[in-house]
């Protein structure tokens, strides 16, 4: 492990902790740092919807096969028993013999990923989600990489929270479905953008993390402006 | 997780109609809320684009007083949730928090004998087509099972709500009740990011606004018999395209 890779990492985030942050902004942050920082392939954040699902709130990759491994494990997998569990749980060679989630590992071979760590999202008794993490080689992660990961996860729960003091559980209820309809009105922001410039998806949401960024603005704020505007205009340009 | 949770609320509230005679509408999406998250009370207002907001269904005086309270006001869970696009669950409209925050709207709220509201929003992403209300006697949280049935009986009103948009020429939108929703599962939760991205994809290839952009592809999926998730695959890969409607406003 790369010790300056991981103070940058935790500095970074942090420094994205600020006043009135986007939280999904803030997630796929959190599932890019954790890909390159644990040398795996690919991450997502799965939150816990209370309809009943698994909903992804950020990956590192937009990539198809990737997000429909996370679909799948509304049914089974190992993202799922490590939200009913509370443990972590982890699937170190998905091609082996025996396998616990047979529909899974066939969705995870496909997608090109021999190996997972789910690791839960905890906020005292309750389990909100898991941070998923996808080798295209054979695990387990070693244990320094694992007790990093479930940092990373905790970091991801009380940026979920945007620091508030959870006094009542409905606060948590409210935030997660704000997250969760955030989440929506970035994915129709890239598909208006997508269509109008001709842009892959990847490429749409690579855009509107950009502009962004450089004005200082939050995600679903500028999503939300190109949505309104009839020809998927960005929002105009603060002077200085 | 309880996957299967969507189809049961929705055939209480499929059946709730059926055994009224009518098809299925905001109406029964409250009657059914008020049992399965044992509340006191439900309404839906909309919002009306240029109008104001509006109750269009209530299942009692209280529910009606307390929707119309918070419109008066402009305060209230109610009234929060349209800025804020998240449920906001007001447990006890009797604390401190609760007193701080709608002055005017817990005093009253109170005197009705409301002891907690909860407010859904009626949206998909950008898509606001109005909010779920719930009051309930005794002050008290949701539990987790009653507030998973709010947040699925909140989904099918959302749909029933933007299949029954009427669209006046200044483009403002009301809702007509009892028309059904486009025999798709109503289960938002299911919902897939190709989804969201071919809503949007379809603003710009129709010239509408996100909400119509969202009923013209279900109406598509309905119409040509094919699972909403396969139609939006096909459109976010560029192997489909829609076309404005050549005999609506919308014609280029």
């Amino acid at each position: 492990m790369d010790a300056d890779l991981l103070s940058d990492t935790f500095v970074a985030l942090a420094d994205t902790m600020v006043d009135d942050f986007d939280v999904i902004d803030f997630l796929h942050m959190l599932t890019d740092r954790s890909a390159r920082l644990l040398s795996v392939s690919a991450a997502g954040v799965v939150l816990a919807d209370p309809r009943g699902q698994l909903r992804v709130a950020a990956a590192s990759s937009d990539e198809a096969g990737l997000i429909e491994l996370f679909q799948v494990q509304n049914d089974q997998g190992p993202c799922l028993d490590c939200f009913r569990t509370g443990q972590p749980v982890t699937a170190a060679d998905l091609a082996g013999p025996g396998q616990r989630w047979p529909r899974f590992a066939a969705s995870a071979a496909r997608a090109g990923f021999r190996s997972v760590d789910a690791l839960p999202m905890r906020l005292r008794d309750q389990v909100i989600g898991a941070l998923n993490l996808f080798s295209a080689g054979v695990g387990p992660l070693g244990l320094a990489e694992l007790r990093i990961g479930q940092a990373l996860a905790d970091v991801a729960t009380i940026g979920l929270l945007q620091e508030r003091t959870v006094r009542r559980a409905e606060t948590l209820a409210e935030q997660l479905q704000a997250a969760l309809n955030s989440r929506v009105v970035i994915e129709q922001a890239k598909g208006k953008l997508a269509e109008r410039t001709g842009l892959d998806m990847n490429q749409a949401f690579t855009l509107l993390r950009q502009r962004a960024r450089n004005t200082n603005e939050r995600l679903t704020d500028v999503a939300r402006y190109v949505i309104d505007s009839p020809t998927a205009d960005f929002p105009p340009q603060p002077r200085g | 997780m309880t996957a299967g949770r969507p189809a049961v609320v929705w055939g209480l509230v499929a059946g709730h109609a059926a055994a009224a005679g009518r098809r299925v509408s905001v109406a029964d999406v409250c009657a059914v809320a008020v049992g399965c998250a044992q509340v006191s009370g439900a309404w839906v207002t909309v919002s009306g684009g240029r109008r104001p907001d509006f109750a269009v269904c209530v299942t009692g005086p209280t529910g009606e007083q307390l929707a119309e309270l918070q419109l008066t006001l402009g305060e209230g869970p109610c009234h929060d949730v349209l800025a804020s696009a998240a449920p906001v669950l007001a447990a006890d409209l009797g604390d401190a928090d609760s007193g701080r925050r709608w002055p005017g709207f817990a005093a009253s709220a109170g005197r009705l004998g409301a002891g907690a509201v909860f407010a859904f929003p009626l949206s998909v992403g950008a898509i606001r087509a109005g909010v779920m209300g719930l009051y309930r006697g005794s002050p008290g949280p949701l539990p987790g099972t009653q507030l998973g049935d709010a947040l699925i009986l909140a989904d099918a009103a959302t749909l029933l709500l933007l299949d029954g948009l009427r669209h006046y020429g200044d483009g403002a939108t009301v809702a007509a009740g009892g028309l059904p929703v486009n025999g798709q599962s109503p289960d938002l939760a299911l919902h897939r990011a190709e989804i969201d991205q071919a809503t949007g994809m379809l603003t710009m290839q129709l010239g509408t606004g996100i909400a119509e952009a969202f009923a013209r592809l279900r109406a598509y999926a309905y119409v040509n018999d094919r699972r909403l998730a396969d139609v939006a695959s096909d459109i976010v890969d560029r192997r489909l395209r829609l076309h404005r409607d050549p005999g609506g406003n919308d014609a280029p």
